[in-house]
């Protein structure tokens, strides 16, 4: 199969870089036929990583050790530098436990920071980061100017190249990931527990020390195995952001879990894709890129807390609020001129309130939409349900406003502006029980009647 | 053969040009202390310093084996040491990229000469992924490399007038060693089978031996180190290495290994074995005090790796 | 301290607390009488909540020692009910309603995290008892203060302990709240439970609590509620710092 593949035309025997590219629809083909060994490698590697960093930042976000990742991916750089200082080579075992040794050690001192001094913990993170980062680079200067030949590219053990994963690689990450979603599976209540309320876990016997110890341990070979894979900024990403972005859609915990690990999983997937279609795109800056469009994703368009839906959400109100005007402004007139059925040009019904013209139009549209608006060339009438819309809006008003007065004992000329916002957002259950308690008025404040219609209709 | 005579003529040009305004100046240093010392970044201007100078001058690299001078900040040792020097050589053309600044502090109070500065633009290589900029790689061609020495030559004779006879006699046989090891390189290289004829590395830094012995050459990195390849750039170098069924490729001392080895996984699962074929020295040289951490050495370890491979 | 056949729920002998370097306990005394409703009293920053904390093993003590009906904390921990402060916890936390009390019965889970069907009863019912039944699958952050502060008081009801301990569980809660839970102490109590409660409002502790404890860094005065709750007592209490305690245990502190 491998030999029959397309792939590059038989370059140009001349010396310029410039060969035909493949295009987009056989690029992606290829890639998703996992005919690449290559491109096998890096999909598994990336998913495997993505999905177990994302799992797991999950409880960091949660215990607000977001950075945490971070801050160890830089305490490993000495370990490495040591390692290489001892063995004398660049071997991949030495280096990786010297790597997890340093990391180790940095999550002790932040730990011991945070409570044997007064330091709080995100200054306790960068403070580790920063020191065991900085004693990383004095090791591989040293390193550097001793002259050894074959040092090069320790410093590159910190910044990894995702595209070359290797079969080695994938297997580590295999291991941390069937560890980590044991542990997580087995250990799941408690490290909710111990996540969210740290005293009780205590009270109820539960070894918060030793989970703890569990879930940093988790973190830091998470965090050395991908880091000589992808990285530290790919990892310190992996572990906050797809986190970060699965709670913007649920508020249940073992949801947030698998969004995390999906959304790491396919940062994972789509930046390794990207990178395959262009030359010169590296594969785990556009990962990092992925996640982070995910997350803004979130952030914007979730429909609980997406900034978009609370946009959106407002603009809705404020169209409600124009309908319940109207309403209530033709009812009033109506009932001055005792006609409730009488047409008006829009010109007319413009003055009747201050509206904006596209206010009014939209205004005017859905009303006649919903039906308690009839339209004749360019006026308009209430229909029934228009007319007992419009009485429902001004009973609501003119209920609270009986209601100001009686039991917050406040003057009649203070308790209309109040009444202008209330009356669009009085429900009908309030609206029963205020009739009740206010043992169903007759009159308002300012002596006008209350309307009560057999039947209500709500715009 | 024509470059050849241009460039020593060009050369003797210069040692002619140095012996007579050298009458004129004299440097009250040279009085002064015990030894001048030249301060150079890479080895390889190191090495053509101290062969050319001997024992009258004292060389110092800043820049030893394996280290990448793309990548390569000067430390607060090495300004000390800067400043201490009675010249300072580097190779310009932008390979010590960050140290830019460095050099224009020390060119204030000393002469800070770019060896690499010397050869002509028309000679130089501009790929155009590098958008106007130059290739400093300037050393993989040794007849251009002659001439990076020879300005080597000038400068150390510019700065001790009393030992120029000296230095004049050292640097015409190191010269014509030169010349002669770039005769060799292209009896060598051209014994490679046709078909095998494409150099694979790590990086792009062999551009200039491509050109001058007839060797297609690919980088899988471009041509600094700092960028990180993408999934696209190693399964197109697997593409070319299964297509074309190369043998052989190349890791080099200054550059991570991880890529390189990637690409012969990849090839191996398409059938289709490809071994590296050692290690060769690009950016810096091997150990100093073997064969491999002189000039001479260096380019012979590096075509006999590449033919035995490649043949 | 009298001995009796029977131990006590919880007693505290000769306990000092510090808090960075601050003395914030001196010398505390007392054992809990069995099967009453005890009132926590004493000014901001007077202990109370370091007291809870520090018999639940939540801080290192300096000197003292605290048993759990005669037997050290560790031995005897599933004995205690423990409610802390609402603001102790993250309430944006993605857990619901019945999620947190049936943490209550986290102490009965084996190392596997494996609940019985029982466990689950139980914490639904004790989620019943505060009336919060409607609510189980409700978000936390989604529920008042009030409905918050039931929960937790649900927690330590599904723990089913013998003592309770209970933070500020009137702290900023409606009417009806504090109405619930002052029924639910009560019936705590005739069921033999014994309640340790740090209150805030005066005026209340001689309707809700039969014992009080008047703390003040040194425990001023600790008996019936009829007995000792007076203005001379509270005088005592409240009456500002003692300074010359303080800086005199600040530097034995320091020293050691």
């Amino acid at each position: 199969m491998a030999e029959n593949l397309c792939c590059l035309p038989k370059p140009q025997r001349n010396l310029s870089r410039n060969h035909n590219r493949m295009d987009f629809w056989e690029l992606t083909v290829r890639f998703f036929s996992l005919a690449d060994a290559n491109v096998r490698q890096v999909i598994a590697g990336s998913i495997l990583l993505g999905g177990a960093a994302g799992a797991l930042g999950c409880f960091a976000y949660l215990q607000r050790r977001s950075l945490l990742g971070d801050a160890l991916a830089h305490a490993a750089l000495p370990g490495v530098g040591l390692a290489f200082l001892i063995v004398g080579q660049k071997e991949f075992v030495p280096l990786l436990l010297g790597a997890t040794a340093t990391a180790w050690l940095g999550a002790l001192s932040i730990n011991a920071i945070d409570r044997y001094t007064k330091i709080k913990l995100d200054a306790a993170l960068g403070i580790v980061l920063t020191v065991f980062f900085g004693l990383g680079i004095v090791i591989l200067t040293h390193i550097q100017k001793s002259g050894s030949g074959s040092q090069a590219g320790l410093g590159s053990f910190i910044f990894g190249q995702a595209a070359a994963m290797s079969r080695q690689d994938v297997v580590a990450l295999a291991v941390v990931t069937v560890c980590m979603l044991s542990v997580v599976t087995i250990g799941y209540r408690h490290f909710k527990l111990v996540s969210f309320d740290t005293g009780f876990a205590f009270a109820v016997g539960l070894p918060v020390g030793r989970l703890q110890f569990i879930l940093t341990t988790m973190i830091v070979l998470a965090v050395t195995v991908g880091l000589q894979a992808v990285g530290v900024v790919l990892m310190a990403a992996m572990l906050i952001t797809p986190a970060a972005a699965a709670r913007q859609w649920t508020d249940r915990l073992p949801r947030m879990l698998m969004l995390a690990s999906i959304f790491g999983m396919l940062a994972g997937l789509f930046g390794s894709y990207i990178s395959f279609l262009k030359p010169s795109l590296p594969t785990g800056p556009w990962i990092v890129i992925v996640v982070s469009g995910i997350f803004a994703v979130s952030i914007l368009f979730s429909p609980r807390r997406g900034v978009l839906i609370r946009i959106l959400r407002h603009y809705q109100h404020r169209g409600k609020i124009t309908r319940d005007h109207l309403v209530k402004s033709l009812y009033r007139v109506g009932m001055e001129r005792e006609n409730w059925y009488a047409y008006y040009p829009v010109s007319e019904i413009a003055h009747m309130w201050s509206f904006t013209p596209t206010e009014l139009r939209s205004g005017l549209s859905q009303l006649t939409a919903q039906g308690f608006l009839e339209r004749e060339v360019d006026m308009y009438r209430l229909t029934q349900n228009g007319v007992s819309a419009g009485a429902r809006v001004t009973r609501l008003h003119r209920l609270w406003e009986v209601y100001l007065t009686r039991y917050l004992e406040l003057p009649g000329d203070h308790v209309h502006r109040d009444a202008e916002d209330m009356e669009h957002i009085i429900t009908p259950e309030m609206e029963e029980q205020l009739s009740q308690m206010l043992d169903h008025p007759v009159f308002d404040p300012h002596l006008q009647p209350i309307p009560y219609p057999t039947e209500q209709k709500g715009v | 053969m024509k470059q050849y005579h241009i460039h020593n003529t060009f050369l003797s040009l210069l040692l002619i040009l140095a012996a007579v305004t050298g009458g004129c100046a004299k440097n009250d240093q040279t009085a002064a202390k015990e030894k001048l010392s030249i301060v150079t970044t890479t080895g390889m201007i190191a090495d053509a310093a101290s062969i050319i100078g001997g024992d009258n001058i004292q060389v110092t690299a800043l820049m030893g084996p394996g280290v990448d001078p793309h990548l390569y900040k000067a430390t607060k040792g090495d300004v000390d040491q800067l400043e201490t020097a009675d010249l300072i050589l580097y190779n310009g053309l932008h390979l010590e990229g960050k140290m830019v600044d460095v050099f224009e502090n020390m060119s204030k109070s000393k002469p800070t000469v770019a060896v690499a500065a010397v050869i002509l633009d028309s000679e130089l290589r501009h790929p155009t992924e590098f958008q106007g900029h130059p290739d400093p790689h300037v050393w993989f061609d040794v007849s251009l490399w002659r001439m990076a020495v020879g300005a080597v030559a000038f400068e150390i004779a510019q700065l001790d007038s009393v030992n120029r006879p000296l230095y004049h006699e050292r640097a015409t046989v190191y010269l014509d060693s030169l010349t002669q090891l770039h005769q060799w390189v292209q009896e060598q290289m051209a014994t490679i089978p046709e078909d095998q004829r494409i150099l694979v590395t790590a990086h792009d830094a062999f551009g200039y031996f491509g050109r001058a012995y007839n060797i297609e050459v690919r980088g899988l990195q471009g041509i600094s180190t700092v960028t990180e390849a993408g999934l696209y750039d190693v399964t197109a170098m697997v593409d070319l290495l299964v297509s074309q069924k190369i043998k052989a490729v190349f890791v080099e001392s200054s550059v991570p290994k991880k890529t390189i080895e990637a690409v012969v996984e990849g090839c191996t699962s398409r059938g289709h074995k490809v071994i590296i074929g050692g290690e060769l020295f690009s950016d810096a040289m091997g150990q100093s005090g073997t064969p491999e951490g002189t000039y001479l050495g260096m380019v012979r370890h590096n075509v006999n790796t590449i033919v035995a491979a490649l043949r | 301290m009298i001995k009796n056949d029977r131990p006590v729920p919880i007693e505290v002998h000769d306990l000092t607390v510090a808090y960075r370097k601050k003395p914030v306990l001196w010398n505390i005394d007392f054992s809990l009488p069995e099967g009453h409703l005890i009132g926590l009293v004493g000014p901001n920053g007077a202990g109370k909540s370091t007291l809870i904390q520090a018999i639940m093993g939540l801080l290192p003590v300096l000197s003292g020692y605290v048993k759990v009906y005669g037997h050290p904390l560790e031995k005897n921990r599933q004995l205690i009910g423990y409610v802390p402060q609402r603001e102790s916890v993250d309430w944006d936390f993605p857990v619901d309603a019945l999620d947190v009390v049936t943490m209550g019965r986290y102490g009965h889970m084996n190392a596997f995290g494996k609940l019985s069907k029982q466990d689950r009863e139980i914490a639904l019912s004790a989620l019943d008892k505060v009336g919060m039944a409607d609510f189980a699958k409700r978000q936390i952050s989604q529920l008042s203060g009030g409905q918050q502060q039931r929960v937790f008081i649900a927690r330590a009801l599904a723990q089913e302990a013998s003592v309770y301990l209970m933070d500020e569980p009137f702290a900023g809660v409606d009417a009806n709240t504090e109405k619930a839970i002052v029924a639910l102490l009560k019936e705590l109590k005739d069921r033999g439970k014994t309640c340790l409660v740090v209150h805030h409002d005066l005026h209340t502790v001689r309707e809700y609590f039969d014992w009080v404890m008047l703390l003040n860094m040194r425990l001023v005065k600790f008996g019936p509620t009829a007995e000792i709750y007076n203005e001379e007592n509270l005088r005592a209490t409240y009456g500002g710092k003692l300074v010359l305690l303080a800086e005199a245990a600040e530097k034995l502190i320091t020293k050691s």
